[in-house]
C-alpha cells in the first residue's frame, strides 16, 4: 500500500471561524437591543427599521444561521478532512460555498430591516434569497459527499453520520417549507394555507432545531471532544443506537408547537408522544459526551476548552428534557405563547450551541493559527464564568416571567372577571425579570468581547499554517463479514439513502394526509377571501412583523375566550397565505380584534399606542399614517390568490384597486367622523381594514 | 454501571478511539418508558374516548357557568341611590380614568366613543341602560363588553360617575347622538 502525502485546507476553516465570531457578535448585539426594548419601547430611536417586529427576525437568523451556521461549516470542515484523510473534494466549492453563504447573511441583515420577509419563522427570507440558499447548500454537498467518495479511511465516524443527516434533512426542510408563489421579486405567498401552512412550518421550524442546531453540533461534539479530553468516546453501540433513533423521531415531533390549536387532535398526538420518545436519543448525546471525559475530570478545573464543551452537553441533556415536557398539553397548556418557551430556546442558543461553539473555538484557532498555545487561559475561564452566570439570570428570569404570564392570563376572581383584564395590567410583573434577562445578556456578551479579544491575540502570535498528513490510498475491497452497522460504515451511499429515508418518514406520514384528506381542516360556509385593501393590510402586517407580538390563534380554554372571544377553529383561515398564528404574545392575541374597537381607536393606537393603551410597550407607528398606500401591485396579489383556488371572481381581479380605493374611503370618511385625519390614501387604512375583518366571518356563521 | 468494561474497538478516526460499551441500563429504561408511554397515550385519545380539547373547554366552561355569583339585578332606584354615594362615585372615577378616556376622553366630551356629558343616549341614558351598555358592550359599534374585566359593583360605580358628568361643558365636545333622556 502506497502512502500518500496531502495537505487540509484549513484556510476555509479560518474563514468560516473568522466568520462565526464576527457573526455571533452582531447577532447577540441585536438581541441585546431587542431584549431592552421590551422595556423601554423608546429603543427603536423612532425608526422603522429598528422597530422590535422586524429586529427579532434579524436576531434569530443571524443566531441561527450565521452565528450557528458558520460554527457548523468552520467545525465541519475542520473535521471531516481529518476524519476522512482527505482534503476537501473541490477548493473552488469550498471557497463559493464560504461567499455564498456570507451574501446570503448580508443580504438578510439588508432585507429584514427593510420589512421584506416571509414571515414564517426562522424562514424570514424572501424567495430569491431562499433560492440562493439552497443553491450554496448543494454545494456544500456536493462539496461533502465529493470528499466521501475521495477518502482514505474506509468506515465513517459517528460524527459524519450526523453530518450526513444533516445535510440532507435541512435541504428537505427548506425546500418544502420555502415553496412559495412570487408576485415580485421581493413578495411571495407561501403555496400552503392556514392550518396546514402552520403544520409545515413547525415541521420546518422544530427540525431546524434538530438538524441545524443539535445534529451537526452533535457531530462536532463527537469529534471535538475526545480530541480535546483526549479519551476514547464512551459508547459506540450507543452511538448507533441514538443515532438513528434521533433521526427517525425528530421529524414527527413538530406539531408541539401547536398544541391545543385548531391542528387536527391525531397530529397533535403524534407530536406530543414523538417528543416524550425522543428524551433517550437525545440523552444518547449527552452521556456518551459527559462520559467521555471518565479519567479526566481533572482536566476539567484546568482547561477552558474542556469546561465548556461539558457545560454544553449538560445544557443540551437540560434543554432536551424540557422540551418534551413542554410537549405536554397540560405543561404547554401554560407554557404556550409565554417566555417559558423564549428561557428554553435560549438555554440550548446560548449553552449548547454557544458554548459548544466557544469550545471548539479556543481549541480550534491555536491549532489554526500556528500559535503555541491560547493568549490567556485565564480570560477564557473568566469568558466561561461570565456566560454561565449569564445564562442562568437570562434562563431563570424567563422561567419566573413565563409562568408569572401564564398563571395572570387564566386568573379569574371570585366575581368570574380576569384579574388581569387589561394587557398592561401584567407587564409591572414582567418588567423586573425583563431587565434581569437583558442584565444576564449583558454578561454573556461580555464573555464573548473577551473571547474576541483573545481569539485575536492567540492568532497574531502564531503564523497560519496549513496541516499536512499522510495515509495509504483506499483500495478497493471487498468487504465482508463483521457486524452489520460496520459494513453500513463503509458504504456512504446507502448510509445517506438509508438516512433519508428515516428523516422523511415523519414529515411524510404527518404533512402529505393533512394537504389531501379534506375533513383536517372543517370548511366554515360563512368565511370568505380578504378583500383586496385587507389584502394589503395583511402584507403591511406581515411587513412591519406583528406577529413576532401578537398571536392570531385562540386557544379553547376559558381565560383565552372570555379575554378574545370564541377559540379559533381551522375553517377560518383557509384565505391565509401565510398563516399568521405567532408563537408569542407579548402583546394580546389578535385573532378576533376584528369589530372589537372602532376605527379611530386603531388609529390612535398605532399612531401613540399609550394614548388608547396606558402602560404599553408597543414601539409608535406613527409613519404608518403618513406613508402612502401603494395599490400598483394590488390586482396581481388578489390574481396570485386565484392559483391557490382562492375563489375572486374575474370582476374581483378587475375591480381590485377600485374596491380597494372605495373600502379606504369609507374609512377615512369614519376616521373623520372620529375627530382623526381622512387617512383614506396611507398605509394605515389597509392595515385598519385588515385589522377589523379578523375574525369576524364567524359571526354570520352564527347568525345563520 | 456495573456492564461497563472499556473494551477498545480496534479503529480509530484521527486518534479517536471509541470504546464498545454496553447501552447504560438507566437509558434503556427511559426510552422503555417513553415508548410504553406512547403506547398508551395514543389509545387512550383516540380509541377509548379520553377527552379531546373541545371536552376539555366545555367541561372547565361548566364549572364555571356552576362556580359563577349570583348577582342581584338592582332597579333604578337602588342604582340611584348608589349614584348619590359619593364613595362610589369617586371609585367611578378612577375606573373611568383607567378604562374609557381612550375613547371617551377624560372630561367625556366624546372622541372615538360619545359625548358622554349631554343629554342625548344612543342606547339609552337611564341607569340601568347604561350599567348593560357598558357590561355586554355594543360590539357593532366598537363598545367592548366589560363584564370580564369589571365586576358588577365597580360596573355601578362607573355608571354613577357618568351620572356626575351629564350637564358638564367639556372643552371640545363631539355633536349630541341618539335620542334625548330626561331623567
Amino acid at each position: 500500500m502506497k502512502v500518500e502525502e496531502f495537505q487540509y485546507d484549513d484556510k476555509v476553516v479560518r474563514k468560516f471561524a473568522i466568520a462565526t465570531v464576527l457573526w455571533g457578535v452582531v447577532g447577540m448585539l441585536v438581541g441585546l437591543l431587542i431584549a431592552f426594548q421590551l422595556v423601554v419601547h423608546q429603543l427603536n430611536f423612532d425608526l422603522p427599521f429598528l422597530t422590535f417586529g422586524r429586529l427579532r427576525p434579524l436576531h434569530t437568523n443571524a443566531v441561527i444561521f450565521a452565528f450557528v451556521g458558520n460554527g457548523i461549516f468552520a467545525g465541519v470542515y475542520y473535521s471531516v478532512q481529518r476524519l476522512l484523510k482527505a482534503r476537501m473534494f473541490s477548493d473552488g466549492l469550498s471557497n463559493f460555498h464560504f461567499w455564498g453563504w456570507q451574501a446570503i447573511i448580508v443580504s438578510a441583515a439588508v432585507t429584514l430591516p427593510l420589512g421584506i420577509t416571509t414571515s414564517k419563522e426562522y424562514a424570514e427570507l424572501e424567495w430569491p434569497i431562499d433560492i440562493a440558499i439552497a443553491v450554496v447548500w448543494v454545494v456544500f454537498a456536493i462539496n461533502f459527499f465529493g470528499t466521501l467518495a475521495k477518502r482514505r479511511e474506509r468506515h465513517l465516524y459517528v460524527a459524519i453520520w450526523f453530518y450526513i443527516a444533516s445535510i440532507v434533512a435541512v435541504a428537505l426542510l427548506h425546500i418544502v417549507n420555502s415553496l412559495a408563489l412570487p408576485v415580485s421579486i421581493l413578495k411571495s405567498y407561501s403555496i400552503y394555507a392556514g392550518i396546514q401552512d402552520a403544520l409545515v412550518q413547525w415541521w420546518y421550524g422544530h427540525n431546524a432545531v434538530a438538524f441545524f442546531l443539535t445534529t451537526p453540533y452533535l457531530g462536532l461534539m463527537y469529534y471535538f471532544m475526545p480530541k480535546a479530553a483526549q479519551r476514547p468516546v464512551y459508547s459506540y453501540r450507543l452511538s448507533v443506537v441514538h443515532f438513528w433513533s434521533l433521526v427517525f423521531l425528530y421529524m414527527w415531533a413538530g406539531p408541539h408547537h401547536l398544541l391545543y390549536t385548531s391542528l387536527p387532535q391525531w397530529a397533535q398526538t403524534l407530536g406530543t408522544t414523538f417528543s416524550i420518545m425522543l428524551i433517550a436519543p437525545s440523552w444518547g448525546g449527552m452521556i456518551n459526551g459527559l462520559l467521555t471525559l471518565r479519567g479526566a475530570w481533572d482536566k476539567l478545573r484546568t482547561d477552558p476548552v474542556l469546561k465548556f464543551m461539558v457545560a454544553a452537553i449538560t445544557f443540551y441533556g437540560m434543554s432536551t428534557f424540557e422540551g418534551p415536557m413542554m410537549s405536554l398539553k397540560s405543561v404547554n397548556a401554560l407554557s404556550h405563547y409565554t417566555n417559558w418557551t423564549i428561557g428554553h430556546v435560549h438555554a440550548g442558543a446560548l449553552g449548547w450551541n454557544g458554548f459548544l461553539t466557544f469550545g471548539m473555538l479556543y481549541w480550534l484557532v491555536p491549532r489554526l493559527w500556528g500559535a503555541k498555545q491560547l493568549h490567556s487561559t485565564k480570560m477564557a475561564t473568566t469568558h466561561f464564568w461570565l456566560g454561565i452566570v449569564g445564562i442562568g439570570m437570562y434562563v431563570m428570569s424567563m422561567w419566573a416571567a413565563g409562568i408569572a404570564e401564564g398563571l395572570m392570563w387564566k386568573e379569574f376572581d371570585a366575581d368570574g372577571r380576569l384579574v388581569y383584564g387589561t394587557w398592561a395590567d401584567t407587564l409591572p410583573t414582567l418588567n423586573p425579570m425583563y431587565w434581569v434577562r437583558g442584565l444576564g445578556g449583558v454578561l454573556y456578551f461580555t464573555g464573548v468581547i473577551m473571547m474576541v479579544i483573545n481569539l485575536w491575540k492567540t492568532a497574531k502570535s502564531g503564523t497560519p499554517v496549513d496541516q499536512t498528513d499522510s495515509a495509504p490510498a483506499l483500495e478497493p475491497v471487498k468487504v465482508e463479514g463483521g457486524r452489520l452497522h460496520r459494513l453500513l460504515e463503509g458504504k456512504p451511499l446507502t448510509f445517506t439513502v438509508l438516512t433519508t429515508v428515516a428523516v422523511a418518514a415523519g414529515g411524510a406520514f404527518e404533512i402529505i394526509p393533512s394537504l389531501l384528506i379534506d375533513s383536517n381542516v372543517p370548511t366554515i360556509a360563512a368565511v370568505k377571501p380578504y378583500t383586496p385593501l385587507e389584502l394589503e393590510g395583511r402584507d403591511i402586517y406581515i411587513a412591519e412583523g406583528c406577529y413576532n407580538c401578537h398571536s392570531q390563534h385562540i386557544r379553547p380554554f376559558r381565560g383565552e375566550t372570555e379575554r378574545y372571544g370564541p377559540y379559533s377553529k381551522a375553517g377560518e383561515f383557509v384565505y391565509d397565505h401565510p398563516f399568521q398564528f405567532g408563537s408569542r404574545r407579548i402583546g394580546p392575541d389578535l385573532h378576533r380584534v376584528g369589530g372589537k374597537y372602532p376605527d379611530g381607536w386603531h388609529y390612535r393606537h398605532m399612531v401613540n399606542p399609550r394614548d388608547t393603551s396606558e402602560g404599553s410597550v408597543m414601539p409608535t407607528y406613527h409613519w404608518l399614517a403618513d406613508e402612502p398606500l401603494d395599490l400598483s401591485m394590488t390586482q396581481a396579489k388578489v390574481k396570485a390568490m386565484t392559483v391557490f383556488n382562492v375563489p375572486y371572481s374575474d370582476e374581483d381581479i378587475a375591480n381590485a384597486v377600485e374596491n380597494a380605493k372605495a373600502q379606504a374611503a369609507a374609512i377615512g370618511k369614519r376616521l373623520e367622523e372620529q375627530k382623526l385625519p381622512n387617512a383614506q390614501d396611507k398605509k394605515i387604512v389597509a392595515l385598519i381594514a385588515y385589522l377589523q375583518r379578523l375574525g369576524t366571518d364567524i359571526r354570520a356563521e352564527g347568525a345563520q | 454501571m456495573s456492564q461497563v468494561n472499556d473494551e477498545l474497538l480496534d479503529h480509530e478516526y484521527d486518534g479517536i478511539r471509541e470504546y464498545d460499551n454496553p447501552l447504560p441500563r438507566w437509558w434503556l429504561g427511559i426510552f422503555v418508558i417513553s415508548v410504553v408511554f406512547s403506547v398508551i397515550y395514543i389509545p387512550y385519545y383516540h380509541f377509548m374516548g379520553g377527552p379531546h380539547q373541545e371536552d376539555e373547554y366545555a367541561a372547565e366552561m361548566a364549572a364555571a357557568a356552576a362556580n359563577a355569583p349570583k348577582v342581584e339585578k338592582l332597579d333604578e332606584a337602588a342604582l340611584q341611590k348608589i349614584a348619590a354615594d359619593p364613595t362610589r362615585i369617586g371609585a367611578g372615577k378612577a375606573l373611568y380614568d383607567k378604562h374609557c378616556v381612550a375613547c371617551h376622553t377624560a372630561d367625556g366630551g366624546g372622541l372615538v366613543g360619545p359625548n358622554l356629558t349631554d343629554k342625548f343616549w344612543i342606547h339609552g341614558g337611564s341607569l340601568t341602560d347604561i350599567v348593560h351598555t357598558i357590561s355586554e358592550g355594543v360590539p357593532e359599534k366598537g363598545m367592548i363588553s366589560w363584564k370580564s374585566q369589571l365586576s358588577a359593583d365597580e360596573i355601578r360605580s362607573l355608571a354613577a360617575f357618568l351620572h356626575t358628568l351629564r350637564g358638564t361643558t367639556p372643552a371640545n365636545p363631539k355633536a349630541p347622538e341618539g335620542e334625548p333622556y330626561e331623567g
